[in-house]
């Protein structure tokens, strides 16, 4: 399932004093990669689905979906 | 006026919001795009759209900004409940 959350996995040392964190993740919304906004892009039908959605355009929804509940370990 | 707030107040309100928050979206977008005639014209509608509400609104449920932004009814009761935390 396309999800904007990417991840990586961190060198863990023996020396690490605390126990190490395996794998890490981050988010990657569409503005990362816009640069300056198109004019004219296409919006949302509703304003109440942009106020749902938090934007106006369907190019830059970016869900937040939280590591800790999907579980972070990547595919 | 106690008695508990209807579906209808709700949906205004909701409704209010999703207007300003196109605006706010646009707002933001005309800021760095000062030259795109149809998001200024879909602005100004938007703001015309939420100055309608807004009345139609206060002419049910009372005043909803302060210092003459609203009209005031009879007596003076922008103090009335339901507070904005209450709604």
């Amino acid at each position: 399932m396309f999800s904007q959350r990417k991840f990586y996995t961190p060198y863990t040392s023996p020396t690490d004093p605390c126990p190490p964190i395996e794998v890490k993740s981050y988010e990657t919304p569409p503005q990362l990669y816009l640069g300056f906004q198109p004019p004219c892009l296409p919006q949302y039908a509703s304003a109440k689905e942009a106020l749902h959605r938090g934007t106006l355009w369907p190019a830059l929804y970016s869900p937040y979906e939280s590591p800790y509940k999907r579980g972070d370990t990547g595919e | 006026m106690n008695e508990p707030l209807t579906n209808a107040y709700y949906e205004l309100l909701e409704e209010i919001q999703a207007v300003d928050f196109v605006l706010c979206e646009l707002t933001l977008y005309l800021d760095t795009h000062p030259w795109d005639n149809e998001a200024v014209q879909q602005f100004n509608h938007h703001a015309h759209q939420s100055r309608q509400l807004k009345k139609q609104y206060e002419k049910q449920y009372g005043p909803l900004f302060q210092y003459g932004m609203s009209y005031s009814g009879y007596p003076w009761n922008w103090k009335e409940a339901p507070w904005p935390w209450q709604v």
